[in-house]
């Protein structure tokens, strides 16, 4: 054990400090194309699809040097780079099961970019239960024929290509009859309508597909292999983001700090009060032993001990956590918690979403991460049955398989 | 950065787990309840001869000059098996003299401690229950000769089988620490019996108690960042074992979810119960990170290892307190009887919950850290 950082990933993090230090954007960075010039100026820095190999465009740095480099950026605040979904697990997912045509064709502008992805799998009938989804996509030799509709689709409203999993044989098992293919969102089948979400901004979409068009180089493996294929990339990189999450939040505690200094209870300031001390010491507590977790699995990672199922207990840790801490800073901060545009002495947050915002943005954002991914309850499905090794449970789809 | 234990650290853990297996079954355990001493001398010599007993001190004395991080593996093994005896605090103990003592203290207790042939401890807490150092209300009177020592010390582990107690007490210097023989005249050890029956509580009553000049341990009006090192070192100490108690009734939990069936199947299959166990390993994992991350600060003086040891302190008593009660209730009827075994690990998590800083004391250390 020892969890000094070594002398290079030292010198690194210096590098990395003083390259956004100089660079990080000072203006706003909110419309499509500020986000996208940023984004850019990032890959070129080497701070974007660092673990994706060199010969797609990649940087082949480590686990802990991306951490290193969301961790720096977390604590400036410099705004996230776009195309995270493609980024994430997209593109990893073409590189380990795509074709060259396809790897040369799109993973550098994933990487820059300058072409957007989404995802099209959850649908209005098939979120956690994802395998009974039903958009067909109909075989025609040299491409397919969708049909269907797609919901919660992060980014679909400014997206140019997606990745799918439609139904390709209706008449197999559920699990079997799925395949994985690109579908190019600009095109007329293709119709994309926002849907606001309790933040009030529309970053997920409704896409419903009517006689889409997807080519037949686009399908990623074989035909029928899509559920597979979907399995081995999900999580791709989830061990390696919390360390940046969490320094997101001790940015924010901070922040909450100052604010219990400004507002004041029986003469004396919040900060005094012994029942809110009490509770920002144990909010603090659980957010270092997230700090610990966070490194333990970057360890883990660096041995390439793969997490597996146990990035399940981190993903439901951290999430879970953020519910009740951003509850507790509402708590705290009573109606002040709910503004929605920041006064002085309670500024905006960095609320760890991508969407800047007050302490009600990040309180209402706290709300999804429990929800997408897998939520928590399919979380504790996945570590009671594969990590525990509990027995299954009794389910009417396995009954009648 | 490597989070993971190294070959010998791996070495050693399973060492103690097989050790502890075979000699510290549950069996040994309750026969011990019913010990006016609730330990076994035999047991004593065994770790002595394993060199648990002097693993952290320097080799100079008997020792094996290891670390926290090693002390807290023995830590976790022994709280999986709620093993009975003064082992932690006499190792505490031994590393105050060893960080405050003069050379002749040092020689005196130091290897005798590593051999088995002394127990120690400190007496943290005045008749307040205030953890805080500088609140201790023990005052020592200078006299021609040394010193007598007036007070009582509350809930002092393990104190009526310990060759030597360490005291602090209020001097017209400030705060210092005494070596007290518990034999000596002025001085009346009571029991404190407590809900785990292997845990031993002493009260220490000290009426004018003489002790010699040369029984300071460090010097007069020294002991406040002493005794608040040990708390924290004792903190870390303690999260281990309660981590250990944690794991043992998370395994009991899940091998019983396994097996027992009900309405026609496992109960293990409901998932009210799955999720509670998924729940559990959750905090068990969590506080595996807190007590090996504080323990690992500690041996590399790293700048936030006070933070560290408090955040390990409070954060593993809340969760070992939840998963041990959790695994009752996965357990239903059996689980709450005196035969079942999961009590000694209930008892041990809650029995320490309270030792070395409550989750109060330690929630308030990190709040004076990060938010001044
Ligand atoms: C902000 C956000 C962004 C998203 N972005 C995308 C995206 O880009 N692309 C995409 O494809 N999808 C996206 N999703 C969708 C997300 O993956 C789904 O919401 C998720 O899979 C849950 O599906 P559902 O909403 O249909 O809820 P349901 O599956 O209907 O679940 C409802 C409730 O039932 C519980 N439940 C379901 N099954 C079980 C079970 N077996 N055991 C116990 N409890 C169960 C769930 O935990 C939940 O509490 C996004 C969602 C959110 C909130």
């Amino acid at each position: 054990m020892d969890l000094n950082p070594t002398a290079e990933d030292r010198a690194f993090r210096t590098e990395v400090r003083r390259w956004l230090e100089t660079n990080a954007a000072t203006g706003d960075v909110k419309t499509l194309d500020e986000r996208k010039a940023w984004h850019r100026k990032l890959y070129e820095a080497g701070y974007v699809g660092m673990l994706w190999p060199k010969e797609y465009g990649g940087w082949g740095r480590t686990p802990m040097q991306q951490a290193i480099v969301q961790d720096e950026m977390a604590r400036l605040g410099a705004p996230p780079p776009i195309n995270g979904l493609g980024i994430g697990f997209i593109g990893p997912t073409i590189i380990v099961h795509g074709t060259d045509w396809q790897k040369q064709r799109y993973l550098k502008k994933m990487l820059t970019a300058e072409e957007i992805w989404c995802q099209l799998y959850s649908e209005p009938n098939a979120g956690s239960d994802l395998a009974s989804l039903k958009t067909r996509a109909e075989d025609q030799g040299d491409h397919f024929l969708v049909n269907g509709q797609k919901i919660w689709t992060s980014s679909g409203p400014i997206a140019d290509w997606g990745i799918l999993l439609a139904r390709t044989d209706g008449k197999a098992a559920k699990h079997k009859g799925i395949s994985c293919v690109l579908l190019h969102m600009r095109q007329p089948g293709v119709e994309v309508r926002p849907l606001r979400q309790i933040t009030g901004s529309s970053l997920f979409s409704e896409v419903f597909m009517t006689n889409a068009r997807a080519e037949r180089r686009d399908l990623i493996g074989n035909l029928n292999q899509g559920w597979e294929i979907a399995q081995t990339t999900l999580g791709w990189e989830r061990g390696a983001n919390s360390l940046g999450r969490v320094t997101r939040y001790a940015v924010a505690f901070n922040q909450l700090v100052r604010a219990t200094k400004e507002l004041r209870r029986g003469g004396k300031p919040l900060l005094e009060d012994a029942a809110v001390r009490a509770r920002l010491g144990k909010a603090y507590a659980e957010l270092e032993v997230q700090r610990y977790a966070a490194l333990r699995v970057l360890s883990a990672l660096q041995n390439s001990d793969s997490p597996g199922a146990a990035s399940s207990i981190t993903k439901l840790s951290y999430t879970e956590f953020e519910k009740r801490y951003f509850e507790l800073a509402l708590e705290i901060l009573g109606p002040y918690g709910q503004l929605v545009s920041a006064r002085e002495e309670f500024e905006d947050i960095d609320t760890s979403s991508g969407e800047p915002g007050t302490w009600a943005t990040a309180f209402l954002w706290s709300r999804a991460g429990t929800i997408y991914s897998g939520s928590s309850e399919i979380q504790k499905n996945i570590i009671g049955e594969r990590v525990l090794g509990l027995p299954k449970e009794v389910r009417a789809d396995r009954l009648k398989a | 950065m490597d989070f993971s234990f190294s070959s010998d650290q791996q070495l050693l853990k399973n060492s103690a787990r097989g050790f502890l297996d075979e000699h510290v079954k549950p069996a040994t355990v309750r026969l011990l309840w019913d010990d006016p001493r609730g330990e076994s001398d035999t047991l004593w010599k065994e770790i002595a001869q394993l060199g648990w007993l002097g693993l952290s001190l320097p080799e100079a004395h008997g020792g094996s000059g290891l670390g926290m991080v090693e002390t807290a593996l023995l830590l976790e093994e022994m709280g999986r098996a709620a093993y009975p005896g003064p082992y932690w605090p006499t190792v505490l103990a031994a590393t105050a003299i060893e960080l405050a003592g003069a050379e002749a203290q040092k020689k005196r207790w130091l290897p005798a401690v590593a051999t088995g042939d002394a127990r120690a401890t400190i007496a943290f807490l005045d008749t307040e229950l205030d953890w805080r150092p500088e609140a201790a209300q023990t005052r020592a009177e200078k006299t021609g000769k040394g010193w007598t020592l007036s007070g009582r010390k509350r809930f002092v582990p393990w104190a009526h089988v310990a060759d030597v107690l360490l005291v602090p007490a209020q001097t017209p210097d400030g705060l210092t620490l005494f070596l007290v023989d518990p034999r000596a005249a002025g001085l009346a050890l009571e029991p404190v019996p407590v809900m785990d029956l292997a845990t031993r509580l002493v009260d220490v009553t000290l009426d004018r108690a003489p002790v010699a000049a040369d029984a300071l341990l460090g010097g007069p009006g020294q002991a406040g960042p002493l005794l608040a090192a040990l708390l924290r070192r004792g903190a870390v100490g303690a999260a281990a074992e309660m981590l250990g108690a944690a794991r043992r009734c998370l395994d009991m939990a899940v091998g019983y979810a396994k097996v027992r069936e009900q309405f026609g199947q496992p109960i293990g299959s409901f998932q009210a119960i799955r999720h509670k166990c998924a729940e559990m390993l959750l905090e068990a994992e969590n506080s595996h990170s807190a007590v090996y991350y504080a323990a690992w600060a500690l041996d590399a003086k790293a700048e936030d290892a006070e933070l560290a040891a408090s955040v390990a302190k409070a954060y593993v008593g809340d969760a070992a307190r939840k998963v041990c009660g959790e695994a009752i209730q996965v357990h239903g009827g059996i689980g709450f009887t005196w035969e079942y075994d999961l009590h000694l690990y209930f008892k041990r998590a809650k029995a320490l919950e309270s030792m070395y800083g409550d989750g109060d004391y330690h929630r308030e250390a990190i709040l004076r850290r990060v938010a001044a």
